[in-house]
């Protein structure tokens, strides 16, 4: 009993500390968003900022057309998500579950394009756009996710080759044609990995840096990201503005892992039932 | 039943795909808007696209003199094109790639020969001599290649000068830089200035050089850093034609000891050491260092902080030669822009350097000195901190660039992994030098000897 009791102590001694290690990070990221830019600048650095500049946050408002930042992120992030959970289960489905010509191999090559660095493709995509007349819009950002990205499909794939063939048999039986099957079979018993898909594409779309700063030019288009590195200029930094933006940046990261952690954890343990 | 909730799902997808297409398609539709009105009743109007990298404060004034050129010149439409400074450049090698680069854009000084030696410029020799009078400007020979063409127009000028924080000289009872200074002069201050956390000087017996609070004089690779010192003592990395090295020469030996002498003994910070700061550039407005090789955009900081500083001529050689590293970020023209882009894109350059409202409204964001020497030499520009501003107008007598070639970014890379090893005193400094000298020349070689 007090064995027991000791290695629980012991435990959750470990683990708090572990876990203030991990926040440490963080804390010093608020405190230094709230700091002068002499404080933010000094040596040796204080912890805490005083007195707090709270103003911070409202000057980043006032430096930029931030609305508009979050709300062009927010339109790039949901459209991307909603086509890449479609295309990738879509293509996956086709890769786990019907029979054609080449499927493993062109499965192969599929996978091989994870491969590629993003810099290498960003000229040909780049032309590709140009020639669509879509440079400049939010379009090139989600409509690539709609174009069925590697890695969703290599994740869906394994969770519908999961799925017993027993289910698929008796929806046929019952005359389901694959696209049914996909609909009303796949998609209800996958939900966790759709769920994981979608908070790795947010995540993924909400952060990216590069295509914005290639395919975007005005202002009023810019995303969230671009926006915040912005507020850095050649010479100035006006660091601890870029820090107070980047952590409202967050806030929708939080938000939607909050919201999605059920289903992760759902996933896990779903995994050795049946 | 089940055929009912199929046709929903596939309604669902149906509305979804449908709305990307139409929102897509609105997007473009807005674009070609802009585009179209180039029809007869308006012939004469031009689009121009004008490229720059800034912060959100210079944006405001950049869009500012954009809306007065076009009030002054109403054919022009300007289209802007402006990203964060690292953003644009990444975007602008993909739109020269594609060939959709901006008509005219704003080149980091060291950038403009990268372009211009791989055929993305237009010659501005001639515009140049037809239409700015060379005594009226500072650095327009800082875009002059070896064979004596123009490839830009100075946007605003970078140049080095030493920065000193007089209260902390004034601590150490050590007296203010003069114009006589030496580089062992600045070292000799620098070890009255330097100070641990016990509060002993670098002067003292018992300082301790690990646990150093205050540096004599921080010192950030090329232009804050090593090429100040290596010209004034002789020496310098590329030979007139910037195409041949001549990094392993005696006097750059000599430079390179004085350098690694004073991180020997902790009088400067070294590479390692600035990794402990918030940024390379953070120890001299976080009061964490005395001097500093600054150039004129290091103002803002230092007064941003607050601080109680002045700036003066940087120091001379063993033989009295004397060198201010510049940097003349410019505008320059896309070769494709021809015919009534290319006037108009040539229009936008002589607005900006010609125009004193231009160059005073950009002058008053401190970030650089202006190109127009009559502004540069106003009231206006010479006010406010650091008291000695003139001390950055006397530096043009010396100044000269930083070797800036086609590949400059390689070289410096290049270099800067050698001579960072001798100042982490890792390896000797000939050997750094030797080193040096037979990489930077592969550099060249790969780009100049094809």
């Amino acid at each position: 009993m007090s064995h027991s009791k000791l290695r629980k102590t012991v435990s959750y001694i470990v683990m708090t500390i572990s876990s203030l290690i991990m926040l440490l990070p963080f804390l010093s990221t608020v405190f230094n968003s709230l700091k002068t830019y002499a404080q933010f600048t000094s040596i040796p650095p204080k912890w805490i900022p005083n007195p707090v500049q709270w103003s911070n946050y409202s000057e980043v408002w006032k430096l930029g057309p931030f609305s508009q930042y979050i709300s062009n992120s927010a339109i790039v992030t949901v459209l991307s998500v909603i086509g890449g959970l479609l295309s990738c289960s879509m293509v996956a489905y086709a890769f786990a579950r019907i029979e054609f010509p080449f499927r493993n191999t062109l499965f192969m090559v599929v996978l091989g394009t994870m491969m590629i660095p993003a810099v290498v493709l960003i000229i040909p995509q780049f032309v590709i756009f140009q020639n669509l007349a879509m440079l400049d819009t939010l379009t090139p950002l989600w409509l690539i996710e709609w174009l069925a990205q590697p890695f969703g499909i290599f994740l869906m794939r394994q969770a519908f080759l999961a799925i017993p063939k027993d289910y698929e048999e008796s929806a046929k039986l019952d005359g389901c044609n694959p696209f049914q099957i996909y609909w009303r079979i796949f998609i209800p018993m996958c939900k966790p990995t759709f769920a994981t898909l979608a908070v790795f594409t947010f995540m993924t779309k909400w952060n990216e840096i590069l295509s914005p700063a290639i395919f975007l030019t005005s202002k009023e288009n810019y995303t969230l990201p671009i926006g915040i590195l912005s507020l850095g200029g050649q010479y100035n930094g006006s660091e601890q503005y870029v820090v107070a933006a980047a952590l409202l940046s967050l806030i929708p990261i939080l938000l939607v892992f909050l919201f999605a952690e059920k289903y992760f954890v759902q996933g896990s343990n779903s995994a050795g039932v049946k | 039943m089940k055929h009912l909730a199929f046709k929903r799902g596939a309604l669902i997808l149906a509305v979804l795909l449908f709305s990307s297409i139409l929102l897509s398609a609105c997007s473009s539709s807005d674009k070609e808007k802009e585009v179209t009105p180039s029809g007869e009743a308006v012939q004469e109007q031009v689009e121009l696209r004008l490229g720059y990298y800034s912060s959100a404060q210079t944006d405001a004034k950049m869009q500012e003199l954009v809306k007065k050129f076009q009030d002054s010149h109403p054919n022009i439409k300007v289209k802007t094109e402006s990203s964060p400074y690292g953003q644009f450049f990444q975007k602008l090698d993909t739109q020269i790639a594609a060939g959709n680069a901006p008509d005219v854009w704003l080149s980091d000084g060291v950038l403009v020969p990268k372009y211009a030696e791989r055929g993305a410029l237009k010659d501005l020799t001639d515009l140049i001599g037809k239409d700015l009078k060379h005594d009226e400007y500072y650095g327009l020979d800082f875009n002059k290649d070896t064979n004596g063409k123009y490839w830009g127009v100075p946007q605003g000028i970078q140049i080095g000068v030493l920065y000193y924080n007089k209260d902390m000289f004034d601590a150490a009872k050590v007296a203010y830089p003069t114009t006589d200074w030496t580089w062992d002069d600045l070292k000799a201050a620098a070890e009255k200035l330097t100070l641990d956390s016990n509060g002993k000087y670098a002067t003292d017996a018992a300082f301790d050089g690990k646990k150093v609070k205050e540096y004599g004089l921080t010192f950030f690779s090329i232009t804050e850093g090593w090429m100040p010192v290596l010209k004034s003592f002789g020496g310098g990395v590329l030979d007139p034609t910037l195409q041949k090295s001549i990094i392993n020469s005696p006097e750059n030996k000599k430079a390179l000891d004085w350098i690694v002498d004073g991180m020997n003994r902790h009088l400067f910070p070294t590479p390692a050491d600035l990794k402990s700061f918030q940024s390379n550039m953070a120890p001299f407005p976080s009061k964490a260092a005395a001097m500093r090789i600054g150039i004129y955009a290091r103002t803002m900081d230092a007064n941003n902080a607050g601080l109680n500083y002045d700036v003066t001529l940087l120091p001379k050689g063993p033989d009295g030669k004397r060198f201010s590293p510049v940097i003349a970020n410019s505008w320059v023209i896309n070769k494709k822009a021809e015919n009534q882009v290319g006037d108009a894109a040539w229009e936008w350059v002589k607005f900006w350097a010609t125009t004193d409202e231009a160059q005073k409204e950009w002058a008053s964001l401190g970030e650089a000195v202006p190109v127009k020497k009559s502004v540069a030499n106003s009231e206006q520009f010479l006010n406010g901190k650091p008291a000695n501003k003139q001390a950055f107008l006397d530096s043009f007598e010396f100044a000269g660039t930083l070797d800036v070639n086609a590949v400059w970014s390689e070289w410096v890379g290049k270099f800067n992994e050698s001579i960072n090893r001798a100042f982490q005193g890792e390896i000797p400094a000939d050997q750094a030098l030797s080193t040096a000298d037979k990489d930077v020349q592969q550099v060249l070689n790969e780009f100049y000897k094809k």
